[in-house]
């Protein structure tokens, strides 16, 4: 099992809730979610708002303490609390980089203030001269060329590609083994969409690093990974080759991702989706299977017991009774 | 005049007045738009299309104006229209169902209030004619009549956007202008409703304007396409037709944006660059700067238009007037 | 950025207006030696001169011990020197004349050199309570927003009870049982009454910035809390902190103005508060003594539109909303 960066087993993470009405009561973000990701592998984790996708994000990047589960980095088991040494050298390893590009650079900083601190908070460089020169270099490697038309600038002076430009290359510095993508172009503009998207797969073929690219968008999905997950209400439904999951798709809930994802060759003649309704409280989730009060294939047993995730063939999981 | 015809939108200037000067958000655009065809219209943030949509319903905010041009609509030249002339056909003739559900919805009030509030504002009807209404339209949403006495915040991110729909539709307009309907939903959300849409548009016979920066959703969608760049459209036509056979670069370079879910797996391009600032557009055509087939004349004249049939027109320089390409 | 704040701030019009009027009581306040004409205590000026000085003719020699080799004497002289000391009273009650701008009080002190004298209490008191009050609510803002859990429980249970006492009973009653004298009680009760409101007001910030996603990524980047706390929220934060600390000074300056006119303050010190109590005590109201009240009066009202001015220009740049297009 050495070839895999990242194993995360059975890990729950439940949200207290704090008003008084529910009190006691939690929300359920993920619940029983296990995957593995080989090194240099990209895991698409796909799902609606709510589904827990961003959630799995923060527990692996150490944002949240799982309720629940082991993650394991390479090979090695995480532990709850780190020291700082070890903290900083896992942090080190793995990067996110967040949705938002506005919210997610300091407003008051200019991008060689931002993109400095990698360097100094692992001690990778020293010197204003070294790190101006690394930071150049990095900024050229993300497409921001010439570097010195961007370094000194604040980032409102930027558009909003330039902008996850900087957060990427932000997250590039430090060399990770594992970066974590948060719907990193859904805020973009189409136009621009694709050069990002095509930067960090060749920034993967050169370094040979591993990605988990969360999206919502099952076609960009499959343009990135090697994997897709699919995850429901804090489960996860279906895991498998990009391929499969798209070609061969299992689960129902994937189907119906399927069927309602744009796709401009099938024009009007396309068949209607066949379920209606909204994604589950995940305060008070459904019993059995999540996804049974809008499964066009519901039986009773669904709604029993949660079904157990099985391999359909080699690689290609889901967690259905079908 | 066709009789088919209900918008006729020529030479419209219409943008913003601020401190360093004219913002040209929308910069001599013309279309037309028949009886229940379903327009889409295509492109990026801070390209006009927003505005474009406000300034049809001239709804457009304090520093924004209509500059020159005109809006013919059901044969009426409404660009002249005063505020309380424009009051008879808004939500009338022609309605709007804005992008943001949650601020476009009044929290204090039920989404029941609300819809019988937009009949009373136009038509003299009793209390119980109105309600009758309002759980009709709320109806053909598939939103059940319980919810009549809901307020917003008890609904979900679709329901309020098929209360906006549904809002739209109450008084039978003839036209829909639909900004960004489905942009904060989920997938599955935004499919459902542009199912409802189709549906209802079939049923009632009315036409769309719909507005969004995912073009893979309007290719199938709509009827008639028009993409918008830097203020201005600059290619129009059929959607499968633009979707097929797309003439300018910008178009292009947009269709291979999007990766597919069922076709091959290829390299797909974007397109390098960003916008030009509206408040000093470049000289010659717009997307010049960024276009990679750009040549010498692009950067001094803004092409003129070049039809490649009765319904498909580019604004590019790569295409002279015999249709010969000269790129 | 801190620059650009601060440019935008000078090119705001009501922004401008209020720095002018504040750095106007500023110049008194430090130039008092030079600008006040008399004491502002005092209510005569006496002046005393030499006439003439005098040696007496006869000097006594005294030869003390001394032996063959030290000698050791002592001279003594009888000097009288004449003095003339001549008092000028100043008059009481006198309105303004040439000699007294803003005349005088009931028994005679110069009224503007206590006006020029009192600015500097004044504002003293007024910057370093706003600056006091700031800090504090700042500090307990940061702890309480930014770690959360059962420390913000606790410090907003504390802002949350002192935000519906009323103000200026508890400052009434605080400054009734301390009896130290002097102006550093009267900074303690402005603190201590005044920074339940800032505190509130600057945590909802540090809450709503901790949720961004720049201060997520510092996290995941490994950042230490002081880095995140001081480099990365401190800045953004500049332009709330800089109103409240105008807000607390305004209301410092009103809240020892107060204290003083009600008797509770210190009445032996010169300040705005003090004319306008002596001035109370000595019914000028009801014998119409304007000159007593008016002037400590209108720089009161100046100095609060001071503040008012820069807090209004402090939203508007911070708020684009607000700003003029």
């Amino acid at each position: 099992m050495v070839d895999n960066i990242l194993e995360i087993k059975n890990i729950n993470k439940h949200f207290p809730i704090k008003s008084f009405k529910g009190y006691g009561r939690f929300v359920h973000a993920m619940d029983d979610v296990s995957f593995e990701l080989r090194k240099g592998e990209v895991l698409a984790i796909v799902g609606e708002s709510g589904s827990g996708k961003t959630t799995t994000a923060n527990v692996i990047a150490g944002l949240y303490e799982p309720t629940s589960g082991d993650i394991y980095f390479e090979g090695k088991k995480m532990g709850k609390k780190m020291n700082r040494k070890n903290e900083l050298a896992y942090r080190k390893k793995v990067q996110m980089i967040f949705q938002d590009p506005f919210s997610s650079l300091n407003p008051t900083h200019t991008i060689f203030s931002i993109l400095e601190r990698p360097f100094i908070i692992h001690g990778l460089v020293s010197g204003k001269k070294n790190l101006r020169l690394e930071i150049s270099k990095l900024l050229e490697l993300v497409g921001l060329e010439p570097a010195e038309q961007y370094i000194d600038k604040f980032p409102h002076e930027l558009s909003g590609g330039q902008r996850q430009r900087v957060n990427i290359a932000r997250t590039f510095s430090v060399s990770p083994d594992l970066i974590l993508a948060d719907e990193p172009t859904s805020m973009l503009d189409v136009s621009i969409r694709m050069s990002i998207m095509n930067m960090m797969l060749d920034y993967r073929d050169r370094q040979g690093i591993s990605y988990i690219y969360i999206t919502h968008d099952l076609a960009g999905a499959r343009y990135m990974s090697d994997k897709i997950a699919v995850m429901y209400a804090g489960m996860l439904m279906e895991i498998g080759s990009a391929e499969d999951v798209i070609n061969s798709t299992f689960h129902p809930y994937t189907r119906l991702l399927k069927s309602a994802a744009p796709s401009p060759e099938e024009g009007l003649n396309r068949s209607k989706l066949t379920t209606k309704g909204d994604i589950p409280s995940l305060i008070n989730p459904p019993s059995g299977c999540r996804f049974h009060p809008r499964c066009p294939f519901y039986k009773e047993e669904c709604s029993m017991n949660i079904p157990e995730i099985k391999e359909i063939k080699k690689g290609h999981f889901a967690r259905c009774i079908l | 005049m066709n009789d088919k015809r209900i918008l006729n939108v020529s030479n419209l200037v219409a943008g913003y007045e601020i401190k360093k000067g004219f913002v040209k958000a929308v910069d001599e655009v013309s279309f037309t738009l028949d009886k229940g065809e379903f327009l889409g219209i295509a492109g990026e943030s801070g390209c006009g299309k927003s505005t474009l949509a406000y300034g049809l319903m001239k709804l457009l905010k304090d520093n924004a104006v209509i500059k020159s041009g005109s809006i013919n609509f059901n044969g009426q030249d409404i660009q002249a229209y005063s505020n309380e002339q424009m009051n008879q056909i808004r939500w009338v003739d022609m309605s709007m169902v804005f992008q943001s559900a949650m601020n476009a919805l009044n929290p204090v009030l039920t989404i029941g209030e609300q819809l019988t509030d937009g009949i009373f504002a136009h038509k003299d009807v009793s209390k119980e004619e109105a309600k009758n209404r309002a759980l009709e339209v709320l109806k053909l949403v598939d939103i059940s009549a319980d919810r009549f006495d809901a307020y917003p915040h008890q609904l979900s991110g679709g329901m309020k956007q098929r209360v906006m729909i549904a809002m739209g539709l109450i008084l039978q307009p003839d036209l829909i202008i639909m900004d960004e309907p489905t942009t904060a939903l989920d997938v599955v959300v935004q499919r459902t409703i542009i199912e409802k849409i189709q549906d209802l548009r079939k049923k009632f016979g009315f036409s769309v304007i719909f507005i969004t920066h995912d073009l893979s959703l309007l290719v199938e969608i709509s009827d008639k396409l028009a993409i918008m760049y830097a203020g201005k459209i600059i290619e129009y036509g059929n959607a499968n037709e633009v979707f097929l056979h797309s003439l300018h670069p910008y178009t292009k370079g947009l269709m291979n944006s999007f990766p597919s879910l069922t076709g091959p797996i290829k390299r797909m391009g974007g397109i390098e660059g960003k916008p030009p600032d509206l408040l000093n557009p470049p000289k010659g055509c717009r997307f010049a700067p960024r276009c990679d087939k750009s040549l010498d004349i692009c950067f001094k004249e803004y092409p003129e238009t070049y039809s490649k049939s009765e319904n498909h027109w580019v604004d590019c320089h790569l295409y002279n007037k015999d249709g010969n390409s000269n790129g | 950025m801190l620059g650009d704040v601060f440019k935008l701030f000078i090119e705001n019009k009501k922004a401008a207006l209020g720095l002018c009027i504040l750095l106007f009581f500023i110049t008194v306040a430090i130039l008092a030696p030079v600008i006040a004409p008399y004491d502002p205590k005092a209510n005569k000026i006496e002046t005393i001169e030499v006439i003439e000085t005098e040696r007496g003719r006869n000097i006594t020699v005294e030869r003390e011990n001394s032996d063959e080799f030290n000698e050791k004497r002592i001279y003594s002289q009888t000097v009288t020197t004449t003095y003339e000391k001549n008092t000028k009273k100043f008059p009481l009650n006198s309105p303004p004349t040439s000699e007294h701008f803003f005349g005088t009080a009931h028994s005679g002190q110069d009224l503007f050199s206590q006006v020029i004298w009192g600015t500097r209490i004044t504002l003293m008191v007024g910057l370093v309570t706003g600056l006091f009050t700031t800090i504090l609510a700042l500090t307990l803002a940061l702890v309480s927003g930014y770690f959360g859990g059962i420390v913000d429980d606790i410090i907003s249970l504390f802002t949350n009870v002192f935000l519906v006492i009323p103000s200026l009973p508890l400052m009434i009653v605080i400054a009734a049982y301390i009896t130290v004298k002097g102006v550093f009680p009267i900074v303690l009760i402005l603190a201590l009454t005044s920074w339940p409101w800032p505190t509130r007001l600057l945590r909802s910030q540090v809450v709503s910035l901790k949720n961004r996603d720049f201060i997520r990524v510092s996290k995941s980047l490994g950042e230490k809390h002081s880095y995140i706390i001081f480099r990365e929220m401190l800045p953004n934060m500049i332009s709330l902190v800089m109103a409240s600390f105008f807000q607390s000074t305004m209301g410092a300056i009103m809240g020892e103005a107060t204290l003083e006119f009600i008797g509770l303050g210190n009445v032996s010190i010169v300040s705005w508060g003090t004319v306008l109590y002596w001035a109370q005590t000595n019914g000028a109201l009801l014998s119409g003594a304007w000159w007593w009240f008016l002037p400590p009066g209108i720089c009161i009202a100046l100095i609060g539109t001071s503040f008012a001015l820069m807090n209004f220009a402090i939203d508007e740049i911070s708020n684009p909303k607000l700003r003029k297009r």
